[in-house]
């Protein structure tokens, strides 16, 4: 043992050079993922990127529409909503809300090419100005009354390409011609949107209400057939937009978004939004990010994984999910909608949602993951999961409220009854049933996995 | 390796808050862990064999002079805690001293051992501490 004493040193200095170059670090992991990205990928499909999905959906929105079709009603029911403006006349909610809307889709760079229809016995093409100017001005010469499925017919035979959709503004106040023949509007709906097998059809139906000025002809025809200088209430109008699937979304979310309307969709096919698990916000009890990866805490990555290491009755676990709702309709983001139709579906747990909030200027302005999230769900369990169990937090799609509050079954005397319009439940029940056999699919369920903590 | 140190580690109880599990398990215990005996080592081969043989140093042989290096690894084994978690950026919690102290005492366990196993290699110190 008379080595030179740096050769003496050197297998201890290896030992300790290699010991503390096999230190882990967070710099050191993203350099591995970025070397072996790909493996990383297929091996660890539970922590994914958001911004992969926000792609697809801007993607989608850049990409404009091809076409829309905007139809107006102009038959004699119509007149109340277009009076024809004298000198003291003011014009009524509907002429400036539509004249609004027209104007919004002519210069919206959305939707490539738009073309405009009056409807009387048939489509009659319009330009923008005229149009304009008839709900503007108020209908010249009142077509006779049109049926609306046959306006549907022929909306779903000849103006449904992809791309492309049509919107129709009308009262929808229709009664089968044959009195008593009321329990077929469904029927009748339903027919008309058929004719042409679309498959992947959606509809779109906003509900405003207007004041009227004029004579209102009610669809049941058992008592005066017409109300003259109508009305004292205001009266419900509709915009439907009907078309593809994903070109009604796309025409929902870039010009009808901010309606101040009721709506409700039918058919209508959503991406499924962004969504994290959030351990750092609300949360309670002891439980962590089952996630592979989970330790790397990359920016951006989001989680799905919940590994509850203790739980009892009287220390439940909380967590809670960070959504990003923007891309729905407004009827889906609203708070009192989602904690109603809000559900979480798994085996043996008892995992429940206690709380649904929107996000505020504190979540909104937070460093943290919340920010990147405009509703948040509050989970509450008290049961150790038995072994991991995938858990779904679905969003039913339910008609909402206001359909059957607007909905008569007599509009004979539409002063005392208010704004509601004949039958439209069953005309919307009509449309329920071509574009999804009546029973919606959720608006989109998001899979979770629940799992014992280590 | 992950996993004998998550055993080691989680003698004293799980870590705190529950949230950061994944980045202690992953992280922070092994390369505390590591840390921990890499420093103990050295420490051990400074005191036996370059203190004590390599520069022929006659006077830093006693156990008061081991002791004083057996302290200091336990220091650095505390602090060493400290910068990990703080470099981790993990929520702070009460846990991260119990979790230096206990690395402290793991950092006396091992130069005490590294201390057995090496001391008979060293010209000057091969009885301390005993």
């Amino acid at each position: 043992m008379h080595l030179p004493l740096p050769s003496r040193f050197l297998p201890a200095l290896v030992a300790a050079t290699l010991l503390l170059s096999g230190c882990y670090s967070r710099e050191d992991m993203k350099g591995e993922t970025g070397t072996a990205e790909t493996a990383a990928a297929v091996e660890k499909p539970a922590v994914t990127e958001t911004p992969a999905a926000a792609e697809t959906a801007a993607a989608a929105l850049a990409q404009p529409l091809a076409q829309a079709n905007v139809f107006l009603e102009v038959s004699g029911s119509m007149e109340g909503f277009m009076p024809k403006t004298g000198a003291d006349a003011q014009n009524t909610q509907f002429q400036q809300h539509v004249a609004q809307f027209l104007s919004d889709l002519n210069r919206s760079p959305a939707v490539r090419q738009k073309t405009f229809y009056r409807i009387k016995e048939k489509p009659y093409r319009d330009s923008y100005p005229q149009l304009s100017q008839t709900v503007r001005g108020g209908i010249r010469e009142a077509a006779s009354s049109t049926s609306i499925p046959a306006i549907l017919d022929t909306l779903v035979s000849h103006y449904y390409q992809p791309g492309a959709v049509s919107v129709l503004i009308s009262d929808f106040i229709y009664a089968p011609p044959r009195t008593g023949d009321q329990a077929y509007v469904k029927t009748d709906i339903t027919d008309a949107l058929n004719s042409a097998s679309r498959p992947d059809l959606a509809v779109s139906v906003y509900g405003f209400t207007s004041d009227f000025k004029g004579n209102f002809y009610p669809a049941l025809k058992t008592g005066a057939k017409r109300i003259n200088n109508c009305c004292d209430t205001p009266i419900p109008y509709y915009f439907w937009v009907i078309g593809p699937a994903d070109a009604v979304r796309q025409f929902d979310a870039a010009l009808l978004t901010k309606q101040p309307g009721k709506q409700t969709h039918f058919g209508v096919k959503y991406a499924t939004p962004a969504s994290s698990l959030l351990n750092k916000f609300q949360n309670k009890g002891a439980w962590y990010y089952g996630d592979a990866g989970a330790s790397k805490r990359a920016a951006g990555a989001t989680y799905h994984t919940v590994a509850v290491q203790e739980v009892s009755a009287a220390q439940p676990v909380e967590f809670v999910l960070g959504l990003n709702l923007k891309d729905l309709p407004a009827s889906f983001r609203d708070v009192a909608y989602l904690k109603q139709n809000l559900q979480l579906s798994g085996q043996d747990t008892d995992a429940k949602v206690v709380d649904v909030f929107a996000a505020n200027a504190q979540t909104q302005n937070s460093s943290g993951p919340e920010s990147h999230y405009s509703h948040f769900v509050k989970v509450r369990l008290t049961q150790q999961p038995r072994a991991a169990r995938p858990l779904q937090l679905l969003l039913n799609h339910r008609r909402p409220a206001w359909v059957g509050q607007w909905t008569t079954q007599n509009d004979s005397n539409i002063n005392q009854v208010g704004a509601k319009t004949f039958a439209l439940s069953s005309l919307l029940d009509g449309v329920a049933a071509v574009t999804t056999d009546e029973q919606e699919a959720p608006v989109f369920s998001i899979p979770l996995m629940l799992q014992r903590g280590e | 390796m992950k996993s004998l140190f998550r055993f080691l580690y989680e003698l004293i109880g799980t870590p705190q808050p529950p949230s950061e599990i994944p980045v202690y398990r992953d992280v922070i215990f092994p390369n505390i862990g590591l840390i921990n005996i890499g420093v103990s080592l050295a420490l051990v081969l400074i005191f036996y064999y370059l203190i004590n043989r390599a520069m022929g140093v006659a006077t830093f042989n006693k156990t008061g002079n081991w002791a004083l290096f057996l302290i200091l690894n336990a220091l650095i084994a505390f602090g060493v805690v400290v910068w990990q978690t703080n470099a981790q950026a993990v929520a702070s919690h009460s846990y991260i001293y119990w979790l230096a102290t206990f690395n402290a005492f793991y950092g006396l366990l091992w130069f005490f051992l590294f201390s057995l196993i090496l001391k008979g290699g060293s010209r000057n110190a091969s009885t301390t501490p005993f």
